[in-house]
């Protein structure tokens, strides 16, 4: 192209290219930053060339080129234009569809995205649930140029802000106009831009004026700078050249690091193209005006980020910062005065010139104005560069464009501004983002990193890891920064390997605090920031690494051991038994399993399986180990016999009586556990039978009862005395108990007491509460349900209610009513819901219940038949004859996001609807019948629970200890049965009279099992073992038990697959199972 | 190592902004590392200190004292691969590599380092082997990776390329030539002009590949001349090279496009046009 000498040249220019970019032609657009060329946009460019070229489309069909758009979870993409048609991570074989769709004016329908609330496919990008609520004004640049070429700069409006200023040829009306806007620095300091440029303005210099565009983006974390300068470098020297006209400055330099090489490559094309059309050198356009702009390469340091470091750094020095005053507007590079700006400060401005400076300020809130680039990357579904006006609420970023967490875990934490920030917590996502509320929750805006945290996120690790990067990070220059971030790292590293005591975290604070007030740069006074806001709002998380050895989102490698083992509630060793079942050792196997867990075969039928969801192989993209069916493979072959638990004798007046109410899991674990130690356990039960939940609630073709009858059998001996139909509260209470002689008492009643409706109607003929039901059929063999029946509630007592239902020889149909979606069923019991909505603080063991998703459950259930409603709520049940013959319900849509980034189900008007029924089960969840437990005196909160210190399970009255549902609400078996297995520990702690609570260790893998020879092949071809189950027509309407035992063959295999992550703790050493080696690494020589 | 080399790159960026950090950056990218001697040599043609250039050279991460190997590893530890399990996947190509960060394997194959952040924070985990991108990886991907590499088979879009039928813009006549296949397809044939002399060179006809057979032997980075062998005219026009700045040949795609090509030796900065159709760009004079 030609060199452009004046003003006029270049409109002529501009409306040339403009006309030719107006003929609405269809045209592909493939993002291909370094995101996704990494994802495989290079593919896919070389797919639509070759479709276009086959088909003759060359000329009626353009392709451009483009920088990263944004949605990088989504690449590699399509967006087809005119039409804006989105098709997300496209694959090379689908790109000739697209094209010769778009030819005709056409989308491929399948190709579509689906909106994850609404199930509709969604076909115009801008109304994708992650772009409705941004508003693009730096971005969308990236959409329309590619950033190759000046033409398609230039076409669209390119160089026109700064062809304004030039025409206008008052420098002051620039600077005013940034003012105006009220434009704050996008680097994260957030500096008035406009101040800065008029200060900068009346600087004078013989040699020239520097200006600077730093893109040493140095957060990790953010990228928001590498997309623009990757993807609209243009845009960036338009907004130096504005800022070179206003203030006068001279020379230019793109300070960029060395890790974004295709930003380097971009910016050194689009100056070369700028020179050549005369918008760069001497003379600029005929105005007489100078300035030409350097790339310099950082080489990799954090605090050149910094500005007086960065200078340095231009400078071809070690980038150590330096005292301040004389800034860097006065002295900069090689003395002259120099103006740093960030990449995104600059690419707003020729925006704020195009669109108008009131416009600009009208965007976002006061103080804090127009919009800032976020990435939001980490444990989020839609991760992405996310465009909002400042003042938007955090909690409509991360759930609404973010999408909410990954699977079914909870967002956390959301941490910006680098190492510099801090985290917030997820109860203050209402915030609006800003400069200001940002600093004032602890962290800061810094360059726009919203690293999105979940319960898998260590807060602890996160810490560390800043302070690891910090120490490595800074310069040296201050003794404060250096030995204080080295020593909070290692204060940090220590709690993490579990070597943590209490008086740590006073240190902490102590460092952090002197490190803040006595450094001399940024990188250090804001260094202790993620230390302090992990410290603020999540001390419980360090506590629990200091206190109790565990790290619960299972990052800490030394405090978790094998997961497998550190996830059980009741420390079964499963990679033990596993390697032993590789080995064929099923006894030794069994006696492993047993020494833990009193119920073996009930588990193998009905544990959640903790062990499997923390499994090595699951979490790190495979498919993890099938623990529970390796379980049911050794009880289903091996004697109960082969363990022989011994009875302690001889205790020398040691042994003491002992009441344990309740014959559940946990009641029977502690009666069991106790009589093993000598004591005389007596056990109370309300039922005409022991097995709490297992007996009365579980249904049989899960758990079949001849399994419940033989474990509990193998659990009694001469210690223990079990007496049914006894009602504690009803035909004796606790104060009796104490005066029979008894010196300690277990609580263990369970949660047998179903919530209600609280509709009128619901004492009627035919309707039942689930618990009842439940209880009716599966103790007495009573039939309740007949005819039409409808279940209400999403949980796990729902589903079990409506299959026992479908099993009864009356019953004609069973429909399932849920108020939310499927997808969010099991996730959480409806009950523990009830109870976070009352505003109960929910207090067990380790964090709120969460009971593990049974999704194959629901699928089990609609297989048999069940139908299942989602998104209704009963309004009103219609009777005839004091029986109830139908239900009035009314639909639901997901409205409002709740604190938990939950949306609530909201009542559609209008939708109400009649279902015919005979009967109705309600199952929105149980509690505890505490009312009586109260009357003794025991504290109790609003939900039923009794309140319990959860290191002792000791609750308010001296020698009375509680645990399982009763203290949880409903819960897990396997959790029931860990609460028995601690109180065994207090109560015989008590009743020696010594101290309840002993110091925690973490559990480590501690015998070693030589590792069965396992090829590359065999390992990554071998596929999950499935458990044999009984075809849907063998098991509709009986009790059969419908999962079967693994084949010897099959479990051997399926041992074979296990990843062993206990050998790194027995055969390798602790040392090398400890410290995150990686991390540790020296990065040069 | 010659004298020439590290004065020449210091006589290119002595004085200019960055200094001594691009200095660094050049000899690096030529041995691989900063050899001791090309430091001392450094020192004496900038009349810098070594002690003061040791200081650069250690303080930013981008530097090495130590050799590489012949594959350079970058797993990407930034805020974002960290909470996505990147320390996980470090350690697992410390096993695999049998090497700790920062260390080169045995046999001088691999070199492996950890990076703050690479900016692909949306895909982590992030690993960077020889300026390729991996995304979203996983603890079972990382010996494919490495298998892959070992292999070769990590140069980007070295597996796809597409066949392009070229005719000259002026004549018209196709310079395909199928008694020269370059990878099994006919090449297209070009005259080069170099120091005076015009010789016939082939051209893979795959797009993307830009395999090059016969001509003469011309250093890489020397601009050339090329023309049509059958009509002789110039296929230069005034458009330059996005990438290096020097002129662009400019042929007919019979499909209906316009392929250019980068006169200079060894640069790829040519790219497939499909906006300019070929039948025009023979009209034009010139390119505006």
């Amino acid at each position: 192209m030609r060199q452009l000498t004046s003003i006029r040249d270049f409109n002529l220019l501009r409306d040339r290219l403009q006309k030719q970019d107006e003929d609405g032609a269809v045209t592909i657009v493939i993002p291909a930053g370094t995101c996704g060329l990494a994802s495989g946009a290079g593919r896919l460019i070389d797919a639509a060339q070759r479709a276009i070229l086959a088909h003759r489309l060359a000329g009626r069909v353009r392709l451009r080129i483009t920088g990263c758009h944004g949605f990088c979870q989504m690449e590699p993409s399509i967006l087809v234009t005119p039409a804006r048609t989105f098709y997300p991570n496209v694959s090379p074989r689908d790109v000739e569809r697209i094209v010769q769709a778009a030819a005709q004016g056409q989308v491929v329908a399948s190709l579509l995205p689906v909106d994850p609330v609404t199930g509709q496919t969604v076909e115009r990008q801008d109304d994708l649930r992650f772009f409705v609520n941004q508003v693009r004004g730096v971005l969308r640049g990236n959409e329309d140029v590619d950033p190759t070429r000046i033409e398609d700069y230039v076409a669209h409006d390119g160089y026109g802000a700064l062809v304004r200023a030039l025409s206008r040829g008052d420098p002051a009306w620039v600077v005013e106009q940034i003012k105006i806007a009220q434009l704050r620095g996008r680097g994260g300091g957030g500096f008035a831009t406009g101040r800065k440029w008029e200060m900068f303005a009346k600087q004078t210099n013989a040699h020239g004026k520097f200006l600077v565009c730093n893109a040493d983006e140095g957060d990790p974390g953010a990228y928001m700078d590498r997309s623009v300068l990757e993807g609209n470098p243009h845009a960036i020297i338009e907004g130096m050249l504005i800022a070179a006209f206003g203030t006068g400055a001279t020379r230019g330099v793109i300070y960029v690091r060395s890790e974004y090489p295709l930003a380097i490559k971009h910016a050194q094309i689009a100056l070369r193209q700028a020179r050549g059309l005369g918008l760069l050198g001497e003379n600029i356009l005929g105005t007489g005006i100078r300035f030409d702009i350097d790339i310099v390469r950082g080489a990799g340091a954090f605090v050149c980020g910094e500005e007086t470091a960065l200078i340095k750094s231009i400078e071809g020095r070690m980038g150590e910062p330096r005292q301040r005053p004389p800034y860097p507007i006065a002295k900069g590079i090689f003395g002259a005065p120099t103006c740093i700006n960030n990449v995104e400060t600059l690419a707003n401005v020729p925006f704020i010139l195009r669109h108008g400076a009131e416009a600009f300020a009208a965007l976002g809130v006061e103080g804090n104005t127009g919009t800032k680039i976020f990435s939001l990357v980490g444990k989020i579904r839609n991760t992405g560069l996310v465009e909002v006006p400042l003042g938007t609420p955090l909690k409509d970023v991360v759930y609404e464009i973010g999408g909410g967490p990954l699977g079914k875990t909870r967002v956390k934490a959301v941490q910006t501004g680098g190492p510099s920030g801090g985290c917030i917590p997820a109860s203050q996502f209402d915030l609006p983002i800003s400069y200001d509320s940002l600093a004032k929750v602890g962290s800061i805006m810094g360059s726009g990193g919203m690293i999105v945290m979940d319960e898998n996120t260590c807060m602890v690790d996160v810490a560390r890891y800043f302070m690891n990067f910090l120490k490595d990070e800074s310069c040296g220059k201050c003794l404060t920064c250096r030995k204080g971030t080295q020593r909070m790292y290692e204060i940090l590293e220590d709690i993490t390997l579990g070597k943590g005591t209490p008086e740590h975290l006073d240190l902490l604070e102590e460092l952090a605090r002197v490190v803040k007030d006595t450094t001399m740069c940024g990188l250090g006074q804001s260094a202790p920031n993620p230390v302090l806001s992990t410290l603020r709002y999540f001390r419980d998380e360090y506590r629990r690494h200091i206190e109790d050895k565990r790290c619960d989102a299972f990052v800490c490698k030394s405090l978790v051991g094998a997961p497998c083992q550190a996830a059980c509630p009741v420390d079964t060793e499963p990679w033990r038994y596993v390697a032993l079942i590789e080995k064929g050792q099923y006894e030794e196997a069994y006696q492993i399993i047993r020494s833990a867990n009193p119920f073996p075969a009930v588990s193998a039928r009905v544990c959640d399986r903790k062990c499997e969801h923390r499994c090595s192989l699951g979490t790190s993209g495979g498919e993890a180990i099938a623990v529970r069916a390796m379980k049911r493979f050794v009880t289903d072959n091996v004697d109960p016999a082969a363990y022989h638990p011994a009875v302690r004798t001889g205790t020398n007046g040691q042994a003491k009586k002992v009441a344990v109410v309740g014959a559940g899991p946990a009641g029977l674990t502690a009666a069991h556990g106790l009589s093993l130690l000598g004591h005389k356990v007596t056990v109370l039960e309300a039922e005409q039978e022991p097995g709490g939940m297992l007996a009365c609630s579980l249904p049989a073709y899960r758990l079949p009862r001849r399994i419940v009858r033989d474990e509990i059998q193998t659990l009694l001996n001469e210690n223990i005395r079990l007496r049914h139909g006894v009602v504690l509260g009803k035909d004796v209470n606790l104060r009796e108990l104490f005066a029979e002689g008894f010196q300690a008492v277990f609580l263990a009643l369970g949660a047998h007491e179903s919530w209600r409706l609280d509709l009128d109607g619901e004492d009627l003929e035919g309707v039942h509460p689930s618990m009842q039901f439940l209880k009716a059929f599966n103790l007495r063999g009573e039939e309740l349900a007949r005819g039409r029946v409808g279940i209400v509630g999403g949980g796990n007592s729902a589903v079990d209610a409506a299959r026992v239902a479908l099993r009864q020889k009356d019953v004609t149909g069973v429909t399932l009513l849920y108020r939310r979606t499927r997808d969010e069923m099991p996730a959480y019991e409806e009950e523990v819901e009830a109870a976070l909505e009352e505003g109960v603080t929910i207090e067990t063991l380790v964090s709120p219940v969460k009971i593990h998703v049974r999704q194959e459950e629901i699928e089990a259930a609609l297989r048999e038949g069940v139908a299942l409603e989602t998104l209704v709520s009963p309004v009103r049940i219609f009777a005839r004859e004091g029986r109830v013959v139908g239900l009035r319900c009314v639909r639901n849509r997901l409205g409002e996001l709740d604190a938990s980034g939950r949306r609530k189900p909201v009542v559609v008007p209008g939708t109400e609807f009649t279902l015919p029924l005979d009967t109705l089960i309600v199952a929105i969840g149980e509690r505890p019948q505490s009312d009586s437990l109260a009357a003794m005196g025991l504290e109790v909160d609003k939900a039923g629970r009794v309140r319990v210190d959860p290191k002792t399970l000791a609750t308010s009255m001296t020698g009375v200890f509680a645990g399982g549902d009763l203290v949880t609400g409903p819960n897990t078996v396997i959790d029931a049965i860990a609460a028995g297995k601690k109180a065994v520990q207090v109560i015989d702690r008590y009743l020696r009279g010594e101290p309840l609570a002993v110091a925690a260790r973490a559990k480590l893998p501690t015998a070693l099992l030589e590792p069965a020879v396992v090829s590359e092949e065999e390992l990554s071809s071998a596929t999950r073992a499935v458990a044999p189950v009984l075809p849907v027509k063998g098991r509709k309407k009986n009790f059969n038990e419908v999962e079967r035992s693994l084949s010897e063959e099959q479990a051997r295999a399926e041992a074979r697959r296990c990843l062993r992550c206990d050998l790194a703790f027995t055969r390798d050493g602790p040392a090398a199972a400890g410290a995150p080696q990686a991390a540790r690494g020296e990065h040069q020589a | 190592m010659d004298d020439q080399t590290v004065e020449k790159i210091v006589a290119e960026h002595q004085g200019s902004l960055g200094g001594m950090l691009s200095i660094l950056s050049e000899v690096q990218e030529k041995y691989g590392y900063l050899p001791q001697d090309a430091l001392r040599r450094v020192a004496v043609a900038t009349g810098v200190s070594l002690a003061d250039i040791y200081g650069v050279a250690t303080f930013y991460r981008a530097y090495s004292l130590k050799p590489r190997g012949k594959h350079l590893v970058s797993a990407c530890l930034g805020t974002a691969c960290h909470v996505r399990g990147a320390p996980r996947i470090a350690d697992e190509l410390c096993r695999h590599l049998g090497i700790q960060p920062g260390e080169t394997t045995a046999d001088n194959e691999f070199t492996l380092e950890t990076v703050n952040c690479l900016g692909g924070c949306a895909l982590g985990p992030i690993v960077v082997v020889d300026g390729r991108c991996y995304s979203n990886v996983q603890k079972g991907k990382v010996a494919e990776i490495l298998r892959r590499t070992r292999a070769g088979l990590g140069e980007p879009r070295a597996e796809h390329g597409f066949p392009l039928t070229i005719r000259c813009p002026h004549c018209r006549q196709s310079l395909m030539d199928p008694a020269h296949p370059i990878e099994g397809v006919p090449s297209i044939q070009l005259t080069v002009c170099w120091n005076g002399s015009r010789q016939t060179l082939h051209l893979s006809s795959l797009h993307g590949r830009q395999q090059v057979s016969g001509g003469p032997e011309i250093p890489a980075g020397s601009i050339v001349g090329l023309a049509c062998p059958l009509c002789r005219r110039d296929l230069t026009d005034d458009a330059i090279c996005p990438e290096c700045g020097a002129d662009l040949a400019r042929v007919r795609v019979e499909e209906g496009a316009t392929l250019t090509i980068c006169t200079r030796r060894g640069c790829r900065g040519g790219r497939l046009d499909l906006d300019i159709p070929g039948v025009e760009a023979a009209d034009r004079p010139s390119q505006e």
